[in-house]
């Protein structure tokens, strides 16, 4: 155990501490700070005994290598230039102040609020726990056990991973194997795959005789009389009947050629969409089987992207580039090996043009595709400020503002007209260089070809310089292709291993082996939670709270209390750092998803409006409910007033490009929906914050009909929401400071009771009641 | 709304008090309070804070034994409208610094070195290399604190302008980079930013 703790301290400090009499056996808490006092990188080697901590700085000046980077080779030779010693009994209550880079470690030094050392984010999650063990060890406690959870590097090439808890290390997760998983995609479409590459490598043999057939047999066999050719076939001399075959084996071969791209089109037809569907069922099924946390720490466009633009990315390598890597290989090797069986010489002339055409193609493309990245990224960036203006058109018009709004998109739009320009001049640049790469050759060929046959003229004929020439051209296209499937490939697997990642990644919050399938009768208890979305910005701390079957619990507290936070962990949309939920005296680790969220409801301060009719959005949880239901429902959440009033009722399309509601209105939806669940605890988050009062009313009174039976949590601001809840509690910045019932919470004069009155007072006197 | 109290709960005595109450607090929230060299002292603490002693527009003297020290604007005006907080992470302001440099040398000195502490941004100096990979990439560069290697979220605006030229550079362990003149920096180096940029 000792060595793991060990890890991160180079053995010469080690030994340098050793020297210097600090016990190493006895360490039983280690963090490394990054920084020295001024903010200059340098290693601070903080250590824990039972009764004493060692702070010792590193005698050489750092570098920072933070998550995601390989850290430098550890010197042999650092040492420790500063040892100072505290003992325990001398500090009080540790912690870390946040700031806006990394933070400090404070502690209070014979009373005096100290600062031990800085740190920089990378830091932050050692830095706290090692916080939590020096609290511990000051209180004479025993250290927390922790789950493994902080293996923060690789352990194949000892990189850091790039996100913390999330153990995938893009080096290690080789591409090769990437591509094998790709193709096992293709595995259902062996036939196909195997029609495909057969007809692929066919017509590329048949492209191959082409410049054969219309240069050398064409001109030396036929036009020349009927040589060989004509004899070997047994017509001597009959130039006609050899024009005639040629004609048709021409005609042949073009038309394999039509055929098998043909043959090629459909198979591709039938794969791809058939796969990247599949692909894109995996990515989802994925996708929402993620827990919470992945989609906030995304952006959802780059998640859309993702599960669409990815999975298109990675198909269009496998359909269309591999089978013209095949395709290619096959006519530049047949193309050159015609060429050296005709004239070595002069093959070696054309082959020798190649490289430097390689190289064109090298040094100057990466230039043009950067061109238009660089043209496609200005281009999104006037979209997004277009889009800006419209949504906000509105705010721009009320405030005058659009002359600088225009001044402001003609800042942009010269970007993209620089970007443009820069595509065309690239663009210019690369065309030129490479017709001149390609025409050198041609010329060269050509002037070569001629000389030769000026000076052997047996040995060279016209159809075969001819010929020549053709397979020459025939080599561009290959080479282009080349020149551009390294990146190709590299920018497919690129998206392969984004979209492997989505499918790989484990939810935070799963489902235990086995879990508990029961009918959940709403009895709620917290046991010491605790949460934090960041480390050491704690949400909720220690909070207990019980809730019997049937009770409904306010809850009250200033925006950021912790208050959504805390009905989030009771539909297990996070888990708890510390202490347990448990729902009828099981932990909801425990208990199957199925039973879960089938006994618990949620309508929130967001209210989310598929995209549907108000029917279905209202039946979401229960689609077979039945008209009947679904009209009661809407009813008791007194939605069916306007709903009516719209012109196409219940069969309204609502959501993302149908009608829009108002607030209310989809609030009103979503407590119906909520109703139709019909849900053994239900939680109210705000659920009535965004309607009027005569509504509220409304919505009050069919929810009073709705708690009857069930548990029910709710929050809300306006404490008139929550008169009918059995009990209360107020949450201030995390922590429980009172609970019970109304009249308690009134008698104890406390936060409830203040805001209590200012509520009821301040509206007596506005005269509003 | 007023039936779910009962009358008897509030005593018509407590009522213009707790009024008058969250009347002020309001108008706390909402004042301007200035702090200059005439109305405040600050102090360094043995633990490397900062110690203040305040008196209040109406006369009241108040001392606070450490207060957070924030920048309006840290990047367009560092030295102007410096916010003294309390120190708790949602702490109220105390008042408001209209300008650093009107306050004596050693008081100035005591507070930038608490925002010092609180903006910890190195300043990028040579750019090495930027790799991308998988939706990272890998920055390679020397800062003015020293060499430093760190790993940004590719999308994203985790590299943004914080004025004509200046960039901030956001990491993924939440650590900042700046970049204080784009075209200080070598042709080759600005192209390799050019993702980001």
């Amino acid at each position: 155990m000792n060595d793991t703790i060990w890890k991160p301290v180079p053995r010469s400090v080690r030994k340098a501490l050793e020297e210097r009499g600090v016990p190493v056996q006895d360490i039983c808490s280690l963090s490394v700070a990054d920084m020295n006092n001024d903010g200059g990188l340098q290693n601070i080697y903080l250590l824990l005994t039972k009764e004493r901590l060692y702070f010792a700085v590193s005698d050489q000046s750092g570098e920072m290598t933070y998550a995601g980077a390989v850290p430098p080779k550890r010197r042999q030779s650092e040492g420790i230039a500063e040892l100072h010693t505290y003992p325990l009994s001398r500090l009080n209550s540790p912690k870390i102040l946040n700031q806006v880079v990394g933070g400090l470690l404070t502690v209070d030094l014979d009373g005096e609020e100290t600062w031990l050392c800085r740190f920089s984010g990378t830091k932050m999650h050692r830095m706290q726990r090692f916080c939590e063990d020096m609290q511990a060890l000051i209180r004479s406690e025993p250290l927390k056990e922790r789950e493994n959870d902080g293996e923060e590097y690789c352990p194949q090439c000892g990189a850091p991973y790039p996100e913390r808890g999330r153990a995938v290390c893009p080096k290690c997760m080789e591409k090769h194997t990437v591509f094998v998983r790709i193709l096992q995609y293709f595995k259902n479409y062996k036939l196909r795959v195997a029609v495909m590459l057969t007809g692929v490598t066919i017509s590329g043999l048949a492209n191959a005789v082409w410049p054969y057939l219309s240069g050398s047999v064409l001109y030396d066999q036929v036009l020349g009389g009927g040589g060989e050719l004509a004899e070997k076939l047994g017509i001597p001399g009959n130039a006609m009947l050899l024009l005639l075959i040629l004609v048709l084996t021409m005609a042949g071969t073009h038309f394999i050629r039509h055929l098998t791209g043909i043959i090629h089109g459909r198979m591709t037809a039938f794969m791809v969409p058939d796969i990247v569907c599949k692909l894109k069922q995996r990515v989802f099924d994925s996708l929402k089987n993620l827990s919470v946390g992945f989609f906030t720490r995304r952006q959802t466009g780059s998640l859309m992207q993702r599960v669409n633009g990815d999975a298109n990315e990675v198909m269009g390598f496998f359909i269309d580039g591999l089978p013209y890597f095949l395709f290619n290989i096959v006519t530049i090797a047949l193309s050159v090996g015609v060429m050296f069986s005709m004239n070595w010489m002069l093959a070696l002339v054309a082959i020798a043009m190649l490289p430097p055409a390689a190289i064109v193609c090298y040094v100057i493309g990466p230039r043009y595709w950067h061109a238009t990245g660089r043209r496609a990224r200005t281009v999104r960036a006037m979209y997004s400020l277009l889009n800006d203006d419209i949504v906000g058109a509105r705010v721009v018009k009320a405030f005058g503002q659009e002359k600088s709004e225009n001044k402001r998109f003609d800042k942009v739009n010269e970007r993209v007209r620089a970007a443009e320009m820069r595509v065309v001049h690239y663009g210019n640049q690369y065309d030129i260089a490479y017709s001149l790469t390609r025409d050198i050759p041609n010329l060269l060929v050509w002037s070569v070809g001629a000389l030769i046959l000026l000076n052997t003229p047996g040995n060279f004929t016209y159809g075969e310089l001819l010929t020549f020439v053709s397979y020459l051209t025939m080599l561009q296209g290959p080479l282009e292709f080349f020149s551009d499937v390294f990146r190709w490939w590299a920018s497919s697997m690129n998206s392969a291993q984004r979209v492997f990642e989505i499918i790989d990644s484990n939810p935070e919050i799963q489902e235990r082996e086995n879990p508990l399938h029961m009918d959940i009768q709403g009895e709620v208890e917290l046991r010491n939670v605790s949460f934090s979305y960041e480390p050491n910005k704690p949400v909720l701390k220690d909070i207990n709270f019980h809730i019997r079957a049937g009770e409904m619990l306010g809850i009250v507290g200033k925006s950021g209390a912790g208050k959504s936070t805390l009905v989030n962990l009771i539909s297990r949309l996070y888990d708890p750092d510390d202490g347990t939920v448990l729902l009828d005296g099981e932990n909801v680790k425990d208990i199957s998803f199925a039973s879960l969220r089938g006994a618990v409801a949620m309508v929130s301060q967001e209210t989310y409006i598929f995209m549907g009719t108000v029917a279905e959005n209202i039946a979401y949880a229960r689609p077979d409910a039945s008209r009947e239901e679904i009209v009661r429902a809407a009813i008791a959440a007194s939605a069916h007033g306007f709903i009516c009033r719209l012109p196409d009722g219940y069969d309204t399309v609502i959501g993302s490009g149908g009608r829009e509601l108002s607030g209310g209105e989809r609030q009103r939806v979503s407590i119906a929906r909520a109703i139709l669940a019909d849900p053994k605890i239900l939680v109210l988050d705000e659920a009535t914050a965004s309607v009027d009062t005569e509504t509220e009313r409304a919505i009050q009174a069919s929810l009073e009909k709705l708690i009857q039976n069930r548990t029910t949590i709710s929050i809300a601001h306006r404490l008139s929401t929550l008169r009918s809840a059995d009990r209360l509690i107020v949450l201030d910045n995390g922590k429980l400071v009172e609970s019970g019932t109304h009249e308690e919470l009134v008698k104890q004069r406390g936060v409830y009771y203040k805001l209590l009155q200012l509520q009821s007072k301040a509206l007596a006197m506005r005269g509003i009641e | 709304m007023t039936e779910q109290t009962n009358p008897q709960d509030i005593r018509p005595d407590t009522e213009p008090d707790i009024l008058q109450q969250e009347k002020k607090a309001v108008e706390e929230i909402i004042a301007i309070r200035t702090i200059t060299a005439e109305n405040t002292i600050f102090c360094r603490t043995e633990g490397g804070f900062v110690r203040m002693e305040y008196q209040t527009p109406n006369g009241e003297r108040k001392t606070y034994p450490r207060v957070s020290v924030h920048r309006c604007f840290p990047f367009s005006d560092p030295d102007h409208f410096i916010s003294i907080r309390e120190p708790e992470a949602d702490g109220k302001e105390i008042g408001l610094i209209e300008d650093l440099n009107a306050l004596p040398a050693d008081m100035r000195a005591m507070l930038e070195e608490q925002m010092n502490l609180r903006y910890f941004t190195p300043k990028i100096r040579k750019v090495h290399s930027i790799k991308e990979e998988y939706g990272y990439a890998y920055w390679d560069v020397t800062t003015d604190r020293g060499a430093c290697r760190f790993t940004v979220r590719m999308g994203g605006s985790n590299v943004y302008a914080i004025g004509p030229n200046r960039y901030l550079v956001n990491d993924i362990d939440g650590n900042r980079f700046e970049i204080p003149d784009l075209y200080k920096l070598s042709a080759k180096e600005i192209k390799q930013l050019d993702l980001f940029i």
